[in-house]
């Protein structure tokens, strides 16, 4: 909403704080003022100048110059424009020096031509007063001296505009009036907004012009009408043409305007139309056909469905209610007899109308968050009011209004419940004091009506501009909006605590935490993602669809952390980075499957983790080596370790029985304690492939909630008191035989003193016979209550010996 | 067969060898640059077949009435040698030590070498974290809820009315005719109340999902909501939180200042402001910076005591129960912080961004 700082002071006198004051006023009682513009600042310099003589350009065809008295001198300046006045005619010159903003220029000595000229006539758009730049503006006769500031002899050519960021609850806010009140408020004085005056009327009896039919009642309650006659339609004078531009509206003709200043005046929007263009003489307010067709004002033919409410003239609709007018009866410049209709429409209707057609107009704002219901003939008055007195014209007799359906004469006043105000509760539930005739007297101000007076209590009755007060604590927040929020002390309550519920949060930080320890770098990933990504990743299905998404990449829940992390990847390299180690911790929206609970039919988010490593794996001043599957399983079992404090089993999944989106050679599932919790590996070329990765990726994704269901605290165990010995052997096996098998048999076969067995060397190529590879164990034997003897350890060891070479036919390398 | 030695020719042979030994003994030691050509000459001492030893050895012959004092020399003479060998062996290390410690330095111009390479956390996760922390330490726990939610639980019981322009501040991802994606972390404020009976106090951190997606806005971002539900709680309670909650988080002494505002779902509700962290210009003697649009104050979270209809549709009586509400964006808080200028680079995931934090 753009409030005209200017109009304010007009509608309160009381209000002569400059444009940051008034802006405060409002932000502090909750109309937050977001921006502010000075409008037509050149005004205040650009003075009123009377045209004297007009000569050609002496060199220049197309220029002119023009001599002017700019109050008590004379002075000539070139002009270019071609609408310059007679001798006699006002305009406006911005003198030597002036600075002209919206132009973005200080006029300075120039010569044009060889003719000196020390000043510019000016255009309104030059003075930021409006679009028409095409020529200068000419002043009617009589405006002012000259030598008067532009400002000076017309105040609206000067203001500043808030721009105010209103919330959905304040649809009395939209107009000036609303905002004139709050302010009256705040400043502790009555307001007492003018009456609209009309003079005894001349006209017919509006209901000879037209009759009104109000078909739907429940969608439209309210529906009031009056007429002028003998209208002359032209442009609005200078003051309203440049108080609407201000305010971002465009001046049309004097009788649009009318209705666009009475809807900025007490935000009630309105419709005038030609009455000679309504057919039939006659106004049908009903629900249109499904399929119906109108023409909007915008140009654009609409279909319409049953819920569209429609005004209609004798033969067809005219105007879609409370949204936009029709075409065929908007007023032109030979209208002489205007209907002014001003209806109350059904917030809901015209919110789910206005979102159907796409169509989010200033009346459709305004509706939709419920205009005054009751200022219906004040705002029919004022129109007429400002009629005559800028198209001139005779009064209608009499207003027409249709209420619940049926013809009145006079609108009966809405009848609002009484709320109950119990001054114990404002100040208990502000933390404040306050003393009752304050908080009384804030309501009085805002225009409630205390229609009981207590000691303690209070019977408020709100006012029809306000429909977002319904009950008590409506009453409590006006109270302290207009106390002064910031008179509330700060008090720290006595928290009575609460314990987690669920834990995941814990969890998540947690797992965030134990990627960061490993030298994983964090991504934020949106919970949905592309179809296809899922689909190439044989993500689990079926998906959760989101029915009205922004883009395609944002059309499913994902049902693996994968496509997140790998857009990620695909534009590190776009991007030059190859080496990439992230990690993202989120849910994933798998089907709610056989459920129970309040929550069956939402989707089973699991809490997941998802590592993806590409590039080389960091090193030290050496050739750097690229990453490898074992960096993918050594990363899934640091996590599960660091998270459950256990370690995970990795259990390959080779050929058939890798996940389809992983490499056959080199898919593992990430067992703990026996339950599955997650995979890792290679991704499969061939999605590397469909999703454009440009190179491979090593993929770990873990589901936290078993991982965490399986941590267990550590038992404390006793560090070892005697030493312990240590034996390494080196056997070369064929490759096909696995090191874990052969690890296990060490383990197996080492007794019951060996305490730990470690493979801490590979390695093929040399003195290793090809097509076998040597590994290298260490066994570390150790007793907890003695020292073991070197025949015990040897003992032992032997046996080990004789299991690997017999099991494996490994040879034990020197 | 050879002649006995005499008695006495015998004790002056040994007196004359070891007076021979004591007399050479600092040249050889000294004459050893390393630490082995000393030890070796320490050997040649009083090795097995050290001169000593052999010296030593002779002493089976000395009569029993001289071998007292050729004994003592002899000892004299031993003592004399270990003394000096430990000597010239101190010495040795010392100019070894000296030699290791005046050696051309290190080229600590060299990277240094991490024991892992160190990871990085989302700027939102940290931010996330930090607050969290903080009103955990106030005595909130932390209540999960989906992402994916009922429309009961994210408008109808939070006071949104069906075809209201309130709703225009949300608009919504729909799953299905009655879920969507959550569009606030308030979600949580109603499953807690239907779950748990008051006195409560808990937080919910998350993602939530609006249907916005411009040069300043992201159709995911995160949210802190926070709220505590008790006998008596007022609106001065919630002026108290939020002051702790500003000084823990920003530093103490940072201003406070509430603007009422409107959300359906708090009455009376507010925007909460912070001094400028940047200007500090807050009481207005300066224009204040360009961050906080030259007014000294950032607004960085919404507010408000929990709307009654919010509580009685969640079958917690008003008149007997009152709470406060806040959320914040846990975006705009980190890209205050760290002077990220786009909410849109949060989440492209370049590795260069969160290598920063």
């Amino acid at each position: 909403m753009k409030a005209s700082c200017n109009w304010l002071r007009e509608l309160l006198p009381a209000l002569t704080h400059d444009a940051t004051e008034i802006a405060r006023l409002l932000t502090g009682a909750g109309l937050e003022v977001e921006g502010m513009t000075e409008v037509g600042a050149a005004a205040t310099v650009c003075v009123v100048a009377k045209v004297e003589s007009v000569r050609p350009h002496p060199t220049k065809s197309g220029l002119r110059l023009v001599t002017v008295d700019r109050g008590g001198a004379s002075q000539e300046v070139v002009c270019g424009a071609p609408n310059v006045p007679e001798p006699g005619g006002l305009v406006v010159l911005a003198p030597l020096g002036a600075h002209l903003p919206a132009a973005g220029l200080t006029v300075g000595k120039r010569a044009i031509g060889g003719v000196e000229s020390e000043g510019m006539l000016c255009s309104e758009s030059e003075l930021g007063l409006g679009d028409d730049h095409d020529g200068i503006i000419v002043l009617p006769a009589g405006f002012a001296e000259p030598g008067t500031t532009l400002a000076a002899a017309e105040p609206n050519a000067h203001d500043w505009v808030l721009e105010i960021g209103l919330t959905p609850n304040r649809p009395d806010g939209l107009g000036h009036l609303g905002l004139a009140r709050d302010l009256a408020t705040v400043l502790g004085v009555a307001f007492s907004p003018k009456a609209p005056a009309l003079p005894p009327a001349q006209g017919p009896d509006v209901a000879s012009l037209v009759t009104i039919e109000v078909a739907d009642a429940e969608r439209c309650p309210h529906y009031g009408a009056s007429a002028v006659v003998d209208v002359k339609v032209g442009p609005s004078p200078l003051s309203v043409r440049w108080r609407l531009q201000a305010l971002g509206v465009r001046s049309i003709s004097n009788v649009v305007d009318v209705t666009n200043l009475v809807m900025l005046e007490c935000a009630h929007p309105m419709h005038g139309f030609d009455l000679a263009r309504v057919r039939g003489a006659k106004i049908v307010v009903r629900r249109a056909a499904a399929g119906e067709r109108l023409t909007t004002l915008d140009g654009v033919e609409r279909e319409l469905t049953d819920d569209d409410l429609l005004i209609c003239d004798g033969q067809g609709g005219v105007a879609l209610a409370g949204v936009m007018g029709g075409a065929s009866s908007e007023i032109q410049a030979d209208t002489t007899r205007v209907l002014f209709e001003c209806a109350w429409f059904d917030p809901r209707g015209v919110r789910r109308a206005s979102r159907r057609h796409g169509l989010h107009t200033e009346s459709s704002h305004r509706f939709e968050r419920g205009v005054d219901t009751d200022d219906v003939a004040w705002a029919l008055d004022r129109a007429c009011e400002l009629t005559l007195a800028l198209a001139g014209g005779k009064l209608a007799k009499g207003r027409l209004h249709v209420q619940g359906g049926a013809v009145s004469a006079e609108p009966s006043p809405t009848q609002r419940p009484a709320i109950a105000l119990r001054h114990a509760r404002v100040e208990s539930l502000l933390g404040l004091e306050i003393p009752w005739a304050d908080a009384l007297g804030i309501l009085e101000r805002l225009g409630c009506r205390v229609v009981e007076r207590g000691e303690a209590r209070a019977s408020v009755v709100p006012p029809t501009h306000r429909p977002d007060l319904h009950r008590e604590i409506d009453l409590v927040e006006e109270i302290v909006r207009i106390h002064g929020i910031d008179r509330v002390p700060a008090i720290i309550p006595a928290i009575h605590g609460s314990r987690d519920v669920g834990g995941r949060e814990a969890l998540a930080r947690r797992a965030r935490a134990a990627c960061v320890a490993l030298g994983l770098s964090e991504a934020i990933t949106f919970g949905f993602t592309r179809e296809q990504s899922l689909t190439a990743l044989r993500a689990p299905a079926p998906f959760v669809r989101v029915k009205n998404p922004l883009a395609e990449h944002h059309s499913v829940m994902r049902t693996s952390l994968l496509p997140g992390l790998l857009e990620v990847v695909g534009r590190a390299r776009r991007h030059g980075v190859r080496d990439v180690r992230v990690f993202t911790v989120g849910p994933v929206f798998l089907d709610p499957g056989a459920r129970g609970g309040p929550d069956a039919a939402l989707p089973d988010e699991r809490l997941c983790l998802a590592v993806v490593l590409a590039g080389d794996r960091p090193g030290y001043l050496e050739r750097p080596r690229p990453l490898d599957v074992w960096d993918a399983t050594g990363t899934a079992s640091a996590i599960v370790r660091s998270l459950a404090s256990s370690s995970a089993t990795v259990v390959p999944a080779p050929g058939d029985a890798a996940p389809a989106h992983l490499h056959p050679r080199g898919a593992a599932f990430i067992e703990l304690g026996g339950v599955r919790v997650g995979r890792a590996g290679p991704l499969h070329p061939d999605v590397v492939d469909a999703l454009e990765l440009d190179g491979p990726a090593l993929v770990v994704e873990l589901e936290l909630a078993p991982i965490a269901d399986a941590a267990r605290v550590p038992t404390y165990a006793p560090i070892p008191k005697y030493p312990a010995s240590t034996r390494d052997m080196a056997v070369v096996v064929e490759d096909a035989v696995r090191a874990g098998e052969v690890e296990a048999a060490v383990r197996a076969s080492a007794g019951p003193f060996a305490e730990a067995v470690e493979l801490f060397d590979r390695f093929a190529g040399g003195a290793v016979p090809e097509g076998h590879t040597s590994l290298a164990f260490r066994v570390v034997y150790r007793a907890a209550d003695r020292t073991l003897t070197d025949a015990e350890v040897e003992a032992a060891h032997a046996n080990v010996v004789r299991e690997v070479e017999g099991r494996f036919g490994a040879r034990l390398r020197a | 067969m050879s002649e006995k030695p005499n008695p006495t020719e015998l004790s002056e042979g040994i007196d004359r060898a070891l007076e021979a030994l004591r007399e050479g003994l600092d040249a050889r030691f000294a004459s050893a640059a390393t630490e082995q050509a000393l030890r070796d000459e320490n050997a040649k001492l009083l090795g097995k077949k050290g001169e000593l030893t052999a010296v030593l050895k002779q002493m089976g012959a000395v009569p029993a009435d001289a071998r007292r004092a050729i004994g003592e020399k002899v000892n004299a003479v031993k003592q004399q040698v270990e003394a000096t060998f430990a000597a010239r062996l101190a010495e040795l290390h010392r100019a070894a030590r000296q030699a290791e410690l005046t050696a051309p330095p290190f080229d600590l111009t060299l990277p240094g070498r991490a024991p892992a390479p160190l990871g990085h956390a989302h700027p939102i996760s940290i931010v996330r974290d930090e607050v969290v922390a903080i009103f955990r330490g106030l005595g909130f726990g932390v209540f999960d809820g989906p992402e994916v939610e009922h429309e009961e639980n994210n408008f109808t019981l939070l006071g949104f009315p069906p075809d209201h322009p309130a709703t225009d501040m949300q608009d919504s991802f729909w799953t299905t005719s009655n879920h969507l994606l959550r569009t606030h972390t308030s979600n949580i404020q109603v499953r807690a109340m239907k779950a748990l009976e008051p006195p409560m106090a808990f937080i919910a951190p998350g993602a939530v999902y609006r249907r916005d997606d411009d040069a300043t806005h992201s159709p995911v971002f995160h949210q802190i909501e926070a709220f505590l539900i008790d006998r008596g709680v007022s609106l001065a309670h919630l002026k108290g939180v939020l002051a702790e909650f500003a000084e823990r988080l920003y530093g103490p002494g940072t201003p406070v200042r509430l603007r009422p505002s409107y959300f359906p779902f708090v009455e009376p509700g507010a925007e909460v402001d912070i001094g400028c962290v940047f200007c500090k210009q807050a009481d207005g003697t300066r224009p204040g910076c360009s961050l906080c649009k030259h007014t000294g104050w950032i607004e960085i979270l919404g507010c408000g005591l929990i709307h009654p209809v919010v509580l009685e549709g969640c079958g917690i009586d008003p008149e007997q129960w009152s709470g406060f509400a806040l959320g914040m964006g846990i975006e705009r808080i980190a890209m205050l912080r760290y002077g990220i200028p786009n909410i849109k680079l949060m989440f492209e995931g370049d590795p260069r961004f969160v290598a920063q934090f």
